[in-house]
């Protein structure tokens, strides 16, 4: 069970914030409004022929019982009613197959925006999310918006054209049942307001339950094994049917409540129609002599009867897709969260100023700071020369990890100037080695052309070889080309840093930067590692790493001591 | 569709309650359908004596029954719905405790060493939706398709009664097609793509998740760009496939709509025939086809759940595939143990399925009463050793032990109280039991400070406990355990040395006479040993 939370978090903050989201979910449908536009007019087209179809239901059945036209005669309106209930189904296949289109063209779109942000934010910063939140909103909250603009959206205006339209038609054929249709119309919204709310609530209720039901069982099915060991396992499931009653129980009181909310809702439809039949049966008896019951025939008053229930259902249906809007709202507010997340827009694009020249790394009185207060880099100016093998040190803390993040231009500096063989950070292909290895699920080849696509077998598998990995290779049936992890297990923290470091060897770049390339590693990793650099530096590649392992100073032929925002050589 | 087949026996476990709520379905469909039915045969019956009367014909009707039927039926319509949804939800979340339950428990009952690949975030989230699959299973598919059944049937009876037996079979064969094709038809059209559509997602989500991890050393390279445009491919497939199978939903419903009116058209046409030569009045030729229409609406949800069906089945699937139980795996042959041993092993391997032993010809002897510390650094295969002590992984080769108790490397505490935790261990023990032992890994002071002692409440995987405290946590219940066989792997994770000196020095006193194996990758993180023995990986 997870613990007992606070519930909602200030109604005034959630209520902005619901404007601004229904406002991107706006944008979001301008972009792709000439779908919804058609799916509209497709379930119009379908309202239109519905109301046809019963026109000439109702028309048939005047005719055939009061006028007791023979069936030969009426054998074209027969035809005009199939052709009608034809259309009326085209139209229902289209709005399907439109709004299918529409949502998918959302999320695409919505999917592209996140991503446009990811890129804009850079690597450090993303790096404050975990992969798993970033990948459910980039999957799951997206997904999250299909029912909106697949279901609800459409639904919306359809809820007004359809029922407009029938009580046009109402109006003309018997205004005092018009009227009755009209009067119920001003409570829709009330009570649209009604349902949505409860709407709301069953969905958060339902949302919340759900989820601390499932945390409670998976809480126990992770420990599955800890369970059995210690022989529990039975009172652990008697323990979860426990407690899902009891959630049973509470969730209970709350949906009988809500319930009743679209309880109205059918109360009216139900109500109006039978109001409507029985006005109609008295008119037509005569029992009526006022208003224009004495005009209602057999045809206007089946006619009537038969549109009530269409004139409803619209808002029924969307009173069913009410909850696409809720989990629309909340998907979006995550989202918004994300894009709105401010990024370093201030990235030069062009070299400004003068231009160093082709074989250093130039920084010139650089600047940055996280905080106004707290400066990491303070005027730092910096020549490094290509081929040469820099340490950075210092305390955690110090800088070393922005100055390399400056360098790899995943940061811009707040002011000065930061020029790597004459071209800007981030503007041509270096290597990077961070902490963490990083793979995909494949091959060894799919990870090493990763990066580099047209890496020949050979140069991959030497690669791999000058990182240490040639044993694990060789104990692979396919080499290269058998996938990196097997049977689910994958590559110890160590094995994974080897092959990020295999992807800079056959990469050829001419600057490698890394971010403490032997913490937290095994002594066998350590050593590979330290020997690849090795080979890396001999074969006069600029390498800047920051790093405490004495192993590694020594590997260096410059040592930088960067500390207290300032940059001096040790 | 046989992988439902257990999980559908568990649902009609409670057949009293799927009856009942069966019922109120019924009754509210009916309503419906009535409600219309008796007001269009109403107005066409006060039509016809309407004219009558304005003739000067004398002519009476019956108002109190029909109009006591319409108001009955828009009232019960109401009344049903809203006591049809109360009840079947009320249904569902008991279906969902029985679900899970069961589920567990066939959990608890597979093999172990599956297990191990199912294990991660991904997988239980993935474990989570397949169960909510299921435990709509009932409402959203099952009573909807054999209510629809049952209506359609009805409808059919009242045509054969009111009309004739030649129309009512007609109609109920047109019907019979419309709701094959709001049922079977859109399993069939969409059960490839839905069974797809949840592996699909977590491999995009696989890859998104490497994207994010690679993404510095991708921006490095200047591939984001060219990778997120893998990605969006991936997840434009995802998305298109899922559209596609919408549009077929879309379909289908429109075309069994289009039958279910046109079998109120043929209702009608074929009405007139007997209405002009008599068989039939004209209030009830008009009952039939409004009836019709109103099937509309029966048959309304269908599709939608059918399609969902795919990924059901799938879910069944996935579900009796972690349930598999243990195929006798572990042809370890069983020895006795001589008195004076505790743990006996001869020649065993140790090896993960599909991975190269990481030991073979392991002999190894404890005696009852002895300390034996075992020390390899990580990787060495030291946590695969104990776990096959533990008997968590299967070995090849002779192994016998006393009944044990093991810490896990993983620290894995509960989202319970702090009791509930420790019980775990030895569910008899007495407060002040729990009392002594948590004062043995200096927790005890602690626990004594926060309000609610022992009934503390340990967040998602103990995260309201710093490592350390999780780590001792985790000790102190292996140490409550009666065994005579203590296996601890890496005990002391997370604690400082002087911390770790002292309980070391504490559990001498408590583990007198037990054995103890332990195992870590140095030395200072074993706690009192006899014998030390050193691997090599």
């Amino acid at each position: 069970m997870a613990e007992p939370r606070a519930d909602g978090d200030g109604d005034t903050t959630s209520a902005t914030n619901q404007k601004a989201v229904r406002q991107w979910l706006l944008e979001l449908a301008r972009g792709n409004r000439l779908w919804i536009r058609s799916t509209v007019a497709a379930g119009t087209v379908a309202g239109i022929a519905t109301i046809v179809q019963m026109f000439l239901l109702a028309r048939i059945i005047h005719l055939g019982v009061i006028d007791e036209v023979p069936v030969a005669e009426l054998t074209p309106l027969f035809l005009g009613l199939i052709l009608a209930i034809v259309i009326r189904a085209i139209g229902q296949g289209f709005q399907a197959r439109l709004a299918a289109r529409c949502s998918e063209q959302v999320r695409r779109d919505a999917r592209r925006r996140i991503h446009k942000h990811w890129q804009a934010t850079g690597p450090v910063e993303l790096g404050q999310s975990s992969a798993g939140t970033l990948a459910r909103e980039w999957i799951d909250h997206v997904e999250a918006l299909h029912g909106y603009f697949a279901r609800f959206l459409p639904q919306m205006s359809l809820a007004i054209i359809v029922p407009l339209l029938i009580l046009v038609l109402v109006f003309w054929l018997d205004w005092l049942a018009g009227i009755f249709l009209l009067l119920s119309a001003p409570l829709i919204p009330l009570f649209m307001a009604l349902v949505g709310m409860g709407a709301e609530k069953l969905n958060q209720q339902h949302f919340e339950t759900i989820s601390r039901l499932s945390g409670q069982f998976l809480d126990k099915v992770r420990g599955l094994t800890t369970l059995q060991l210690f022989g529990q396992t039975a009172g652990a499931a008697e323990l979860i049917r426990k407690r899902s009653d009891h959630y049973r129980r509470i969730t209970m009181k709350t949906l009988r409540v809500a319930f009743l909310s679209s309880a109205v809702l059918e109360f009216f439809a139900s109500v109006a129609i039978a109001v409507i039949a029985i006005y109609i049966g008295f008119g037509l008896l005569g029992y009526i002599t006022y208003g224009p019951a004495d005009q209602l025939t057999l045809f206007s008053g089946l006619l009537i009867l038969l549109l009530a229930p269409e004139f409803f259902q619209p808002l029924r249906i969307l009173s069913q897709h009410y909850h696409d809007r809720a989990a629309a709202m909340g998907a979006g507010a995550e989202i918004l969260e994300r894009l709105n997340l401010p990024v370093d827009s201030h990235r030069p694009s062009e070299l400004a100023g003068k231009v160093s020249a082709r074989d250093v790394i130039e920084l010139d009185s650089v600047s940055k700071a996280f905080r106004a207060d707290h400066e990491v880099l303070l005027d730092l100016s910096l020549v490094i020369h290509k081929g040469d093998v820099i340490a950075l040190t210092g305390p955690s803390g110090g800088g070393k990890s922005t100055l390399l993040h400056l360098l790899a231009g995943f940061m811009v500096p707040e002011k000065g100037r930061i020029q790597l063989f004459g071209e800007l950070p981030g503007s041509f292909r270096f290597g990077w080695l961070g902490q963490k290895g990083f793979l995909v699920q494949g091959t060894w080849a799919d990870n090493l052309r990763l990066t580099t696509p047209d890496a020949s077998d050979v140069a991959i598998a030497t690669a791999l070889r000058n990182v240490g990995l040639g044993p694990l290779l060789d104990s692979r049936k396919d080499g290269i080309y058998s996938a990196v992890s097997e049977e689910g297990q994958g590559l110890s923290g160590g094995q994974a840093r080897r092959l990020s470091l295999a992807r800079i060897f056959v990469a050829d770049y001419d600057l490698i930067l890394l971010d403490e390339p032997t913490a937290g590693l095994d002594s066998d990793s350590e050593v590979f590692v330290l020997e690849a650099l090795r080979k890396l530096a001999v074969a006069g590649k600029t390498l800047i790493f920051s790093t405490h392992h004495h192993a590694l100073l020594t590997l260096a032929n410059r040592v930088l001591l960067v500390s207290g925002g300032e940059v001096r050589d040790a | 569709m046989r992988d439902l087949k257990p999980w559908l026996d568990l649902i009609f476990k409670r057949p009293g309650r799927l009856m009942v709520g069966g019922v109120l379905i019924l009754a509210t469909l009916i309503s419906g359908i009535a409600l219309l039915a008796v007001s269009g045969w109403f107005i066409t019956e006060t039509a016809l004596v309407g004219l009558l009367l304005a003739a000067g014909v004398a002519a009476s009707i019956n108002l109190y029954v029909p109009g006591g039927a319409i108001r009955f039926f828009a009232v019960s319509r109401t009344v049903f719905r809203y006591l049809e949804r109360v009840y079947n939800h009320d249904t569902v979340l008991r279906l969902l405790t029985d679900i899970r339950v069961a589920l567990f428990q066939r959990l608890s009952l597979a093999s172990r060493s599956l297990r191990g690949e199912l294990s991660g975030a991904q997988w239980l989230s993935r474990l989570t939706s397949d169960v909510d699959a299921l435990d709509t299973l009932y409402l959203r598919l099952i009573a909807p398709t054999a209510l629809a059944a049952l209506v359609t049937f009805l409808v059919v009876v009242l045509a054969s009664v009111l009309f004739d037996m030649r129309t009512a079979l007609l109609v109920g064969l047109i019907l019979l097609v419309a709701l094959v094709i709001a049922t079977v038809g859109v399993y069939l059209r969409t059960r490839h793509l839905a069974a797809r559509q949840s592996d699909r997602q977590e491999a995009l989500r696989t890859a998104v998740i490497e994207h994010i991890e690679g993404f510095a050393e991708l921006t490095a390279a200047g591939r984001t760009g060219k990778h997120a445009a893998w990605l969006m491919r991936q997840a434009h497939q995802v998305t298109s496939e899922q559209a596609k199978a919408d549009t077929r939903v879309g379909w289908h419903l429109a075309g069994s709509h289009l039958l279910i009116n046109l079998s109120a058209v043929f209702a009608l046409w074929a009405g007139f025939a007997l209405f002009q030569v008599g068989a039939v009045s004209g209030p009830v030729l008009v009952l039939l086809p409004i009836a019709l229409l109103g099937i509309a609406e029966v048959y309304a949800m269908l599709p939608d759940a059918f399609a969902k069906l795919g990924a059901t089945v799938a879910s069944a699937q996935r579900l009796n595939r972690d349930c598999r139980a243990n195929v006798a795996t572990a042809d370890v042959s069983t020895v006795d143990l001589p008195a004076d041993t505790a743990l006996l092993a001869e020649n065993i391997t140790v090896k993960h399925a599909g991975y190269a032993p990481l030991f073979t010809h392991f002999n190894l002897e404890v005696q009852a009463g002895e300390r034996l510390g075992i020390i390899g650094h990580s990787g060495s295969g030291k946590s695969s050793l104990a776990d096959t002590f533990a008997e968590l992984l299967p070995a090849q080769g002779k192994l016998a032990c006393r009944d044990r108790v093991y810490l896990t490397q993983k620290t894995v505490l509960f989202e319970d109280t702090l009791r509930a935790n420790l019980l775990l261990g030895s569910p008899n023990a007495s407060d002040t039991d729990l009392w002594r032992i948590l004062e043995l890994v200096e927790l005890a002071q602690r626990f004594a400070s926060e309000p609610d002692q022992l009934d503390t409440w340990l967040g998602s995987a103990g995260n309201r406990l710093s490592g350390g405290e999780a780590r001792r946590v985790a000790l102190a219940r292996v140490l409550l355990n009666p065994a005579p066989l203590v296996i601890l792997d890496e005990p002391f994770t997370g604690l400082d040395a002087e911390t770790r000196a002292r309980i070391s020095k504490r559990m001498d006193g408590l583990l007198e006479g037990k054995t103890v194996v332990s195992l870590a990758h140095g030395p200072d993180a074993l706690p009192g040993t006899d014998r030390v023995i050193y691997l090599r990986g």
